[in-house]
This record gives C-alpha cells, structure tokens and sequence, in this order.
C-alpha cells in the first residue's frame, strides 16, 4: 500500500516537474537603437534577435547579429557597418545577465512585472555592465520583455570620424522588445 | 575667360553637391526580386554553418541569398522562420519595409521561397542558455518571392 503511495506521488511530482515551464526563448526578438541629432536623427531595427530566459533562476541572454540591423539610408547602414561597429570584425553583440528580481514575477499568473536586469554588454568587441529597469508580461504561456537603455558610444570605442563628430551623437538609446514562447525540452 | 572657369566650377560644385545629396538620400535596396547569389533551402543552410561556420560565412554573409524551407513561425511585426518542426535550428528571415506584409497568406507547415541578405549566424556553443536554440542563420531585408 505505502509503496503505491510513494510512487503515486512520485509520478504525480514528475507530471508537476514537466508542467513548470522554466525556459522561454526567441528567435525573432526586436532591438532597435534611435540617436538624436543635430543634422538628422538615426533609427535602425534588427527583427532577428535570439533570447533566452530562464523563469527558474532569471538568467537572461540575448545576441544580436550587428549586419541584421536595417537603415533606410543605404549610406548610413554602410558607415554603421565598416566604420562604426566593424561587423566584419564583431559579427555579434551580447548580453549576458540576470533578472535581479526574479522571485517577484509570478510566471504562471498573467500580468505585468516592473523588473530590474544586470549583466554584461558587448558591443564592438568592449564587455561592460548594464543595470536598467524592464518589464516582464505574463500572458496566455507566453512571456513579453520590454526594456530601454542609454548607451555612450564612446564605453564601447566606437569612433566617431571627425567630419560626423556634430552629427552623430554620442549617447545611443536601444530598446528591446522580446516575445517569448515556451521553450521544449 | 575668367568668367568661364568661374562658371564651369560652379557647374562641377553644383554637380557634386547634387551627386553628393543623391547618395546620401539614397534608400537601402530592396534585393527582394534581384537576381540571388546564392540559391538554397533552409535545411541545407542551416547544414552549411553546422558543418563549417568559417566557410560558411564566406559563402553566404552579405549575400543575396534565397531559400526554400517550410514555415515556423509567422511573426506579424515581420519575421518570418523557415525551418523543420524536428529541430530546434532555424532560418529566422526579417522582412524589409516595402515587405512586411509578406507574410499573409503563408501558413504555418506550408513550403515559402524567401529572398534577403544573409545577415549571420548564432551557433549553439557549450553550456550557455542560447544553447538550447540550436543553429540560427538570420536574413535581413527579406520578402516572399511569388513562385
């Protein structure tokens, strides 16, 4: 009888273990970064981000193709590539870091979670750590990750040429904008 | 004389500052119907990085590339991923702008041919959480091509 027990609530332990979803990923994540400047502003969007979220510990990790950001100036999108981030010679941006306050999000109950996310950011091949705030929104399985953060392009020596020093600002503002699914396993 | 060169120098700084607006206004392309570099299918694609990624690379980034593969997934902001339901790797194409509606009237599980450029790769590497993506090949400027 007691062993029927046990094993009873062992499988009833592994069905629970199955259920409670603890990754989330992307493939097509959205990461755009807006400047402001003096002569004209620039925008660009890469659709094609890949992310990872772990519900269990709340580590997060996304990675960015630099050559999959689209311009609508064709000049701008060159320089951005050659001159700026050298994609040839950085193919990649990462970021590589948790969300601090993890236990507050409640992943199986819909709703909208403030958060707060540190790690590490590489961009132009320079590693640095970034703190900045997010939500998280929990809805039907499904989680959202929002969040918007400044950046000195001067942290990650990406040069600015001379003759666009008064036109190209220095402090970039990227915004990311994931949609997760469940992740099988 | 003077007053012709004057004149023809004026006509060249003209020129150039015209040349010179046109490039900068110039628009990024739209490669959606230009002849492909490189024809392919996604599984294929995705074998291509899995078995070389530096050879790989040289073969297809910043190339014209259309590929042939089953739907995924279907993102209304404009991606659309190519790839087979088995694996977890993928060819995650983001459509250009003069595109984004591209996507209707696909179906996941039904056969797309999609044209962009190839933009990279996102290969799994160890134990990090990305890992459990598989290989990720990315197309930007993409759009369906009427076959």
């Amino acid at each position: 009888m007691s062993k029927t027990l046990i094993l009873t609530f062992l499988m009833a332990l592994s069905t629970t273990l199955c259920l409670a979803q603890t990754r989330y990923f992307t493939r097509t994540g959205t990461i755009s970064f807006f400047s402001k400047a003096a002569l004209e502003d620039i925008e660009a969007k890469n659709k094609t981000v890949t992310a990872v979220l772990d519900s269990k510990t709340g580590a997060f990790q996304f990675s960015v193709q630099m050559k999959a950001f689209e311009f609508e100036k064709e000049l701008m999108q060159q320089h951005f590539n050659d001159s700026y981030v050298e994609s040839d010679k950085y193919p990649k941006s990462e970021f590589k870091g948790t969300v601090t306050n993890n236990s507050a999000i409640n992943y199986a109950k819909d709703g909208s979670y403030p958060v707060k996310v540190k790690g590490k950011l590489t961009i132009h091949g320079v590693t640095r750590d970034v703190q900045t705030n997010g939500t998280v929104k929990v809805s039907g399985g499904k989680v959202a990750t929002t969040a918007s953060f400044g950046i000195l392009l001067s942290d990650y020596k990406v040069n600015i040429p001379a003759v666009t020093k008064d036109k190209v600002s220095n402090s970039i503002t990227i915004s990311v904008d994931c949609r997760l699914e469940p992740l099988k396993q | 004389m003077k007053r012709t060169i004057l004149l023809i120098v004026l006509v060249l700084v003209v020129a150039a500052a015209l040349i010179g607006y046109r490039l900068y206004k110039k628009q990024t392309p739209d490669v959606v119907d230009a002849r492909p570099d490189v024809t392919i299918d996604a599984r294929s694609l995705v074998a291509a990085f899995d078995a070389d990624t530096a050879a790989a690379a040289a073969d297809f980034i910043d190339k014209v590339v259309e590929v042939t593969g089953t739907v995924k997934a279907i993102d209304a902001s404009g991606t659309i991923t190519l790839g087979d339901s088995t694996t977890e790797s993928s060819v995650t194409c983001g459509l250009d702008r003069r595109h984004l509606k591209d996507y209707e009237g696909l179906k996941t599980g039904a056969v797309a041919v999609i044209q962009g450029v190839c933009a990279g790769y996102e290969k799994a590497s160890g134990d990090d959480l990305l890992a459990s993506l598989g290989t990720t090949v990315q197309l930007r400027s993409a759009g369906v091509k009427k076959k």
